[in-house]
């Protein structure tokens, strides 16, 4: 069972430089987080399908299409009950509200989905020396890296041990959402256990390899700034201040809208 | 010789919140290039030892720690981890847990990054030692889609890239399959005759420890017996009492009084040809004629698979149109690599896994139709790692699981978990917290809490794999006699001599398929073939092969020779 979450596809946007990979990333967030209006986040919604379909983000979101759903289904129905405005739809449901209902989905699938991307484009060591060169200290990147490395064990963990409880009768597939979360309880203690063992011997034999030895460490990745790097990074650069612009001047907000 | 590398003295070592001392007074050294190989039962020290040497003990474990370790003149007390890692390389039993990069060369690069080592000279130790340990082919790959094997070897790579002047291996073959456990030895092997490296190994293997220079035999801490490799395997009955492996030849020749006992299967045969030893072959022949009448006993189907095919997500066959039998009442074992498919056979026996082609009757019914919550009543399976399943507080409640799952009233709960603790030996231990037990009493508990909903088959995947000898055998005797009370048996193992003393009957995989079914002498007695599927049949079956017959035990040679009796 593979639990990776980076995927060896070798595309255009793994080719990148991973701190343009990490700048793209803020940068998105920030054109997210601009306007108001779905109609237009539409743009960056492109960009951001474009980026998924390239990298081959797409497998790894149809991992977690059931959070994704989840998460799209209450936030749809939350963002509707705490906003209204004044064109009635249909209910207690305006235009405005679900408009702003729909930027506000988009706007966390769309945070997550710029993530995937990042982590399925970029190995867990250029991530982190992207970031060390960025100006991160090499002991919190390596503790954000650390933390992603956890993810895929934890995963193949749990797998093997929901077989061993369904073999010892187990039926984790019936019963209300109450009595199935306390059939998940024999699956934790295990899961929780193995993760900690796992890391105390992950720590010894990090120990054990030198981290952390020297003040001053060398880095056998080194990157370079290509042609491709520099075109992509202005290109962001012009999106997000053409972005920034139009925010300014007023547009992509919800006219009469209004949050509880 | 000079200075010994490391040189421990006086050490006594408590780990925090216990009362025992877990390292007792250990007084030893290791030369320049010498192998050492520590040896000795579960919980007797030998992982703590290995931890004193690279200074993970005292620093990472905290405890009391009194005494010295001195390697290369610098004292681990002195040194944090990190600092000793350039002169102490440590191989942990864990493939899974050791390795953190997402690539091969990085993972080699990570330990030399941490010294400063220039970026030029990094790419050359990557270079030189994924040649050591024959990865060139896969330095891109990511570790965590490697076998078992090649991630111990990218292990060994990694931490050799410190250039180190000691190897601490601490179980490096222990969770591995044997084709990956002779590939670890291999370089092993290489590495034992380099004389700018010490070795020091923890290892179960006797067969291996034929390698080493010199032998140290621990018990509670203490070191029982330090000596030359020769010297230390031939009492076998301090191996034996120490609840180490013996090896077999020495085992034989001690019973037929020679006084220089032979080791390897080329001296075994020298000496039964020099001491005219001779084989009855009318014991001989009855001998292989109980076997089939063992085997008749038990004829009524319990396990059919007829045109079994089973093809996983993403078009892997693990299962190429496997037909077998296994009946009521046998004892079998199931041999093969990692990924010959042994595993996802016996999950088609409880219905975990459901076959994609051909069928699987249990009882007489298609387990399709039966689903896993019927099946799992009669087919009870243990997984390899028992801390995958145990979850109580209690050892009673954990037992209990299964029985309370099925709606059983108390009382039976109550008598199917005394039941269940009887037959594993756990008696009166239903209070225990089952994480203070050690690995093979968790195994038992794990074992228990399959038993008590009553199956009618049990499956064990591996388990005596991280047991010693003693505890192997125990574990072994105890699924033996649940076989005599009527249980039916099924093992998956790596351990060949479990094999060889334990089935009745063998089916060797490869590759989704079965290389090779029969009585375990008729299996065994097919050695190349076996070695085809890289199952090394242990040395003393070899060196009755040399003689021209295949004896599982030096007990059922001894009992086959001609005039000689005690």
């Amino acid at each position: 069972m593979d639990a990776e979450i980076y995927l060896d596809n070798n595309s255009f946007i793994h080719r990148l430089d991973p701190r343009v990979k990490i700048i793209i990333f803020l940068l998105t967030f920030v054109a997210i987080l601009l306007f108001q209006n779905p109609l237009w986040m539409l743009p960056i919604t492109v960009l951001i399908i474009a980026q998924l379909i390239i990298s081959g983000a797409l497998v790894n979101l149809r991992r977690i299409r059931y959070i994704l759903i989840v998460l799209t289904v209450s936030s749809m129905i939350l963002w509707n009950l705490f906003s209204t405005g004044e064109t009635q739809l249909f209910w207690r449901i305006s235009v405005e509200s679900m408009s702003f209902a729909i930027a506000r989905t988009l706007l966390m699938i769309l945070m997550i989905s710029a993530g995937m991307i990042l982590i399925t484009s970029t190995r867990n060591e250029e991530l982190v020396n992207g970031m060390i060169r960025l100006g991160m200290p090499y002991r919190v990147g390596f503790a954000i890296s650390t933390a992603l490395r956890l993810v895929p064990t934890i995963v193949s963990s749990t797998i093997t041990i929901s077989q061993a409880q369904r073999s010892r009768g187990l039926d984790l597939e019936s019963g209300n959402l109450l009595q199935r979360i306390k059939k998940f309880l024999p699956l934790l203690v295990p899961v929780f256990l193995s993760t900690i063992r796992n890391t105390n011997i992950f720590g010894m034999a990090l120990e054990s390899k030198g981290f952390g030895a020297k003040e001053e460490r060398t880095f056998y990745l080194v990157f370079e700034m290509g042609r491709a790097d520099y075109l992509v990074l202005v290109f962001s650069i012009v999106f997000m201040l053409v972005s920034i612009y139009f925010a300014i001047l007023g547009f992509g907000q919800i006219e009469g809208l209004i949050r509880f | 010789m000079g200075e010994p590398v490391v040189s421990i003295r006086d050490l006594q070592y408590r780990y925090r919140g216990q009362k025992t001392f877990a390292l007792d007074g250990v007084n030893l050294t290791l030369d320049r290039g010498e192998f050492l190989m520590l040896m000795g039962p579960s919980e007797a020290g030998k992982s703590t030892l290995a931890a004193t040497v690279n200074g993970l003990i005292p620093h990472f474990h905290i405890g009391k720690l009194s005494g010295e370790v001195i390697v290369m003149g610098r004292d681990t007390k002195a040194y944090t981890v990190a600092q000793m890692a350039e002169i102490v390389g440590m191989v942990f039993q864990d493939f899974e847990a050791q390795l953190f990069s997402t690539n091969v060369e990085l993972e080699i690069a990570f330990g030399p990054e941490n010294f400063a080592v220039p970026r030029e000279e990094i790419k050359i130790r990557i270079d030189e030692n994924l040649k050591y340990v024959g990865l060139e082919a896969n330095r891109n790959r990511p570790p965590s889609t490697l076998s078992g094997g090649q991630k111990q070897k990218l292990a060994i790579a990694s931490v050799l890239a410190l250039k180190p002047e000691v190897l601490v291996m601490d179980e490096p073959t222990t969770d591995l399959d044997p084709i990956s456990k002779m590939g670890v030895f291999e370089i092993t092997h290489r590495l034992c005759k380099r004389d700018d490296l010490s070795l020091l190994m923890v290892e179960h293997e006797t067969e291996e420890a034929l390698f080493a220079d010199r032998i140290a035999l621990i018990k509670d801490g203490h070191l029982i017996k330090v000596g030359p490799t020769r010297e230390i395997l031939s009492d076998v009955d301090l191996l034996e009492s120490l609840g180490v492996m013996p090896l077999g030849i020495p085992k034989f020749f001690k019973a037929v009084h020679v006084p220089d006992l032979p080791l390897t299967p080329d001296e075994g045969v020298e000496a039964f040809g020099t001491l005219n030893l001779k084989i009855n072959d009318q014991a001989y022949q009855q001998m292989i004629a109980e076997d089939q009448i063992a085997l008749k006993v038990h004829h009524s189907p319990l396990i059919e698979c007829k045109h079994l095919s089973h093809t996983y997500k993403g078009d892997v066959k693990a299962l190429k149109d496997v037909s077998m039998e296994i009946h009521r009442g046998e004892m079998v074992a199931i041999i093969g690599q990692n990924g010959s498919g042994k595993t996802t056979l016996a999950k088609h026996f409880n219905g975990l896994l459901m076959p994609t082609a051909g069928e699987v009757n249990v009882n007489g019914k298609p387990t399709v139709d039966q689903g896993i919550f019927t099946l799992g009543q009669s087919v009870g399976y243990v997984f390899q790692n028992p801390d995958h399943q145990i979850f109580s507080e209690k050892v009673f409640d954990e037992v209990a699981f299964s029985p309370r799952l099925r709606n059983f009233s108390e009382d039976d709960v109550k008598r199917c978990v005394a039941e269940a603790l009887e037959a594993v030996g756990l008696t009166g231990q239903g209070e225990e917290d089952p994480f203070t037990l050690t690995k093979s009493g968790r195994q038992r508990v794990a074992v228990a809490a399959v038993l008590a909903s009553n199956p009618d088959v049990l499956i064990l995947d591996e388990p005596t794999t991280g047991l010693d000898y003693r505890e192997q055998r125990s574990m072994m005797n105890m699924v033996k006699k649940l076989n005599e009370n009527g249980s039916t048996i099924i093992f998956i193992t790596h351990h060949m001599w479990v094999v060889a003393e334990y089935a009745k009957r063998a089916f060797v995989m490869k590759d989704g398929d079965i290389l090779l079914e029969g009585t375990t002498r008729e299996v065994f007695s097919q050695g190349d073939v076996l070695r085809d599927a890289f199952l090394r049949p242990p040395h003393f079956v070899e060196f009755s092969y040399r003689l021209g017959y295949t004896f599982l035990t030096p007990e059922e040679m001894i009992a086959c020779l001609e005039g000689v009796h005690d």
